[in-house]
């Protein structure tokens, strides 16, 4: 008569109810793998340096968390990055050097990252478009505008700007801290309440709107969020090229898709987190440095790294294929 | 009856059409104050269709509603809910990847500073609401995953889902009908609880017994019209269901009995999928064998069940000698056995193609060609049309162009194109006009005198009685009756409908 009801106590189950935990076990794997073929891996300085390299995708991949964790997905956050990126070398040049211009520079920046986001957000909620092919229309169009803000690349930016990036602070340097203050920031929203109601309109969209929730205002704050965070990204960026590139945003894209997926978050929507995302960040910058010191051909890179991204993607579907 | 003075909710004359077919004609609730109320009804009297527009799910063309002092129907369910009326739906509106505790209290979390939820004083609220539901939420764990939860136990969420906005009005739309026994026990005990503490509840159900356990007053609907109301302690079953019908039970003069039954085409032996549970039936040779019961009670799923377009979770399906393997359409339909969709839109028409291309299609999944000779398939449907005396322009014209009737001919006439020796016709009616539907039998009874056999579902009990030689009638996924050609009538068919138990009429 009733369907046989076993949730409790079935062992595997926190496996399951974990999905970063298949992110967790590939990043020790393969931070292994990377010291055993590059001696000072462990060093302060290389870590250092590697977080500085990782930190730009972190920060796409958590914004790119929260669009899929509502059911939608973002493919233009690539060019918002290369958008803001020429935008805020534009700004900055043409004001001066000084730290007004800077700040200038950097709240425009911002602002054309948060107003990218917002218009995919408006028209994916509003006007109900597929969010895969309206975002990737957009993104043509941010990356279009880039091109015309700043044809080559070029420009420069006031040594001031990356001095201050590479500089330490209380004995970190300054990507380190924003990694700090990225997982606080991540950790405070997964409490939320708003966290909470976009998993639900993720989950089960009508489920969510019967209930009541402002399922458009939820749809269209993950866009806007992400839009605001790839902004952040395409800063931190310039802190390390010193100079603009209407094209830096480009591999971005399917980036922050992949460490999504390899950090256990469903495609489908209500499922995973930023977390396993920030781990899912880490595996493919670790991937990208054991091409280069196993002196695989650069060229391979793109192949193997979205071959491993194929694989994760794989075991996370057959995961949850048993699961029901 | 006069409504009852002290009504808390009374909607009246409310109207609903959709395209040309009226769902409601003059639908009227006069719900007292702490009373249970049943709304009885067969298939499309406008049950659920009343219950939604109260619930703000639907907008009606026509009617009042009053609510308290509250006057207009509401704009969205959120309204509804936020007024006082909470519905409990059977296709779960639930958050699959939440767990039960974040469904149970979605949208109502108590926020602490930076919007953070309190999960201390979500577990009070929650506890609140266990208490409340008692026996009934017993063993669900809040912390599970609803899509770890069985269909009965995600009811059991909805409804605490439902209690934990404190409404003054629930409507439980066929609530009991994934539950076993103990958990309808324990769900009387709940809604005998809710009355008593004030609230009002309005009942869908479809089964009888449980009217007379728990209600106090009933509503019958019939063809889209609330048509009496009773108080459950002044009438009887004979007279709810003669209201349902609308006719008098007595004097139905018995019909002649069946034709002789040939040998047996199809052997279904304890089959499950879906909704339907242990059906265990036998098709013979020349003979439409009826689906009756309730909408949604697991028919169709037996049919798909047979055919393999829907997981067989148990039982065996022989055709003739030869077994039909599970989740193998294209088996079946070597072996003989076609289906046949009434949801033409979903899962029958071929839009945007020419009718020739949706006769022939059937014929190609079953032969195989290499090469496909149109010409040739012309000819051999060209019977079929003259037999199914379909009217179209031409062949080549795309099958939107024609009725409904005829297009569903055109679906049906791609299964027997197959030459097919066994039928599973799937509520294949709707919305198809009462010429088409008179072709379309004649030429089903032809095909059996030559040896077909058909199982016919359908939602209109009408249907079942001219066609049918004898009708199984479902209810909750189970085969609960057996009428005989002698004894179909409204009567015997609505009255097995209704009930839970197997046995013979």
């Amino acid at each position: 008569m009733p369907e046989a009801a076993q949730e409790r106590a079935r062992p595997g189950a926190w496996v399951r109810d974990s999905p970063w935990l298949l992110a967790a076990v590939l990043l020790v794997a393969f931070a292994i793998l990377n010291a055993a073929i590059q001696a000072n891996f462990f060093t302060p300085f290389s870590l250092a340096l590697n977080v500085t390299t990782v930190l730009p995708l972190m920060l796409i991949a958590v914004g790119q968390t929260y669009v899929v964790l509502g059911g939608s997905i973002d493919l233009s956050l690539g060019a918002i990055v290369s958008l803001v990126n020429v935008v805020a070398v534009e700004i900055i040049t043409a004001l001066g050097t000084g730290p007004g211009a800077i700040g200038a520079g950097l709240v425009a920046g911002l602002a054309t990252g948060l107003a990218c986001g917002m218009l995919n957000g408006l028209i994916v909620s509003l006007f109900r478009l597929p969010p895969i092919v309206t975002t990737f229309a957009t993104g043509v169009i941010f990356g279009g505008l880039a091109l015309i803000v700043l044809p080559q690349a070029g420009g420069s930016l006031p040594p001031a700007y990356y001095l201050v990036y590479a500089q330490g602070f209380l004995g970190l340097t300054l990507p380190i801290w924003l990694v700090v203050l990225l997982i606080g920031g991540v950790w405070l929203v997964g409490g939320t309440r708003f966290n909470r109601h976009l998993l639900a309109v993720g989950s089960n969209r009508q489920a969510a709107f019967q209930t009541g929730l402002p399922v458009r205002r939820i749809v269209f704050a993950s866009h806007a969020a992400a839009g605001l965070l790839a902004a952040m990204a395409a800063l931190c960026i310039l802190g390390v090229a010193g100079a603009g590139d209407p094209l830096m945003g480009q591999a971005f894209t399917l980036g922050s898709v992949s460490a999504v997926v390899l950090g256990g978050t469903a495609l489908a929507g209500g499922w995973g987190g930023p977390a396993g995302s920030i781990l899912g960040a880490c595996i493919l910058v670790l991937i990208n440095n054991i091409i280069f010191f196993a002196n695989i051909d650069f060229v391979y890179q793109s192949v193997v790294q979205s071959a491993i991204i194929l694989a994760a993607l794989a075991a996370g579907v057959f995961a949850s294929r048993r699961r029901r | 009856m006069a409504p009852m003075p002290q009504a808390v909710l009374e909607a009246a004359a409310v109207a609903k059409r959709y395209g040309g077919i009226a769902a409601l004609e003059d639908g009227a609730l006069s719900l007292g104050r702490g009373e249970v109320h049943v709304l009885l009804g067969s298939n499309g009297s406008g049950k659920s269709t009343l219950c939604k527009i109260i619930a703000g799910a639907v907008r009606p063309d026509a009617g009042r509603l009053r609510f308290g002092e509250r006057r207009g129907f509401f704009s969205d369910p959120a309204a509804a809910q936020a007024a006082g009326i909470a519905t409990v739906y059977q296709e779960t509106g639930l958050a699959p990847t939440l767990s039960v505790a974040d469904n149970v209290l979605l949208g109502q979390e108590p926020v602490g500073r930076l919007g953070r939820i309190r999960r201390d004083r979500m577990g009070a609220r929650l506890a609140r609401i266990y208490e409340r539901v008692g026996g009934l939420a017993e063993g669900i764990d809040p912390r599970a995953l609803v899509m770890d939860l069985g269909i009965d136990r995600r009811q059991i969420v909805e409804i605490m889902k439902a209690l934990s906005h404190d409404p003054e009005v629930i409507i439980f739309d066929e609530s009991t009908s994934s539950l076993d026994r103990r958990q309808v026990e324990a769900f009387f005990g709940l809604v005998g609880g809710l009355r008593d503490a004030g609230a009002s509840i309005v009942f869908i159900s479809h089964r009888m017994e449980e009217i007379f356990a728990i209600g106090d007053r009933v509503s019958v609907m019939r063809n889209g019209s609330t048509v009496a109301v009773r108080d459950v302690a002044a009438t009887s079953r004979e007279e709810l269901i003669e209201l349902m019908i609308g006719g008098a039970v007595g004097g139905q003069p018995d019909r002649p009995p069946g034709r002789d039954r040939g040998d047996v085409l199809l052997r279904v032996a304890g089959l499950d999928a879906g909704k339907a549970r242990g059906a265990v039936l036998d098709l013979h040779r020349g003979e439409i064998l009826g689906l009756g019961g309730l909408h949604g009670q697991g028919q169709s799923d037996l049919l798909l069940g047979i055919y393999g377009g829907l997981k067989r979770t148990a039982g065996e399906v022989a055709a003739g000698e030869a077994a039909v393997p599970p989740g193998r359409p294209d088996a079946a339909l070597t072996s003989g056995i076609v289906y046949v969709s009434g949801d033409r839109g979903r899962a029958g028409a071929l839009t945007g193609r020419p009718i020739l291309e949706n006769l022939v299609i059937g014929m190609l999944s079953k032969e195989r060609p290499s090469l496909v000779d149109l010409a040739g398939m012309r000819g051999r449907v060209r019977p079929i049309i003259e037999r199914m005396q379909l009217r179209f322009g031409a062949l080549s014209d795309a099958i939107e162009t024609l009725s409904g009737g005829n297009q569903q001919k055109v679906v049906i006439g791609r299964g027997l194109a197959t030459g097919p020796r066994i039928l599973l016709l799937d509520d294949p009616t709707k919305g198809v006009d009462v010429e088409a539907k008179r072709d379309l039998f004649g030429l089903l009874r032809e095909l059996c005198d030559e040896g077909l056999g058909v199982i016919l579902y359908s939602s209109e009990t009408g249907e079942l009685i001219e066609n049918a030689d004898r009708v199984l009638v479902f209810n909750s996924g189970r085969i609960v009756g057996e009428i005989l050609h002698g004894k179909l009538s409204e009567y015997s068919l609505n009255a097995a409908a209704l009930r839970t138990e197997g046995a013979d009429a």
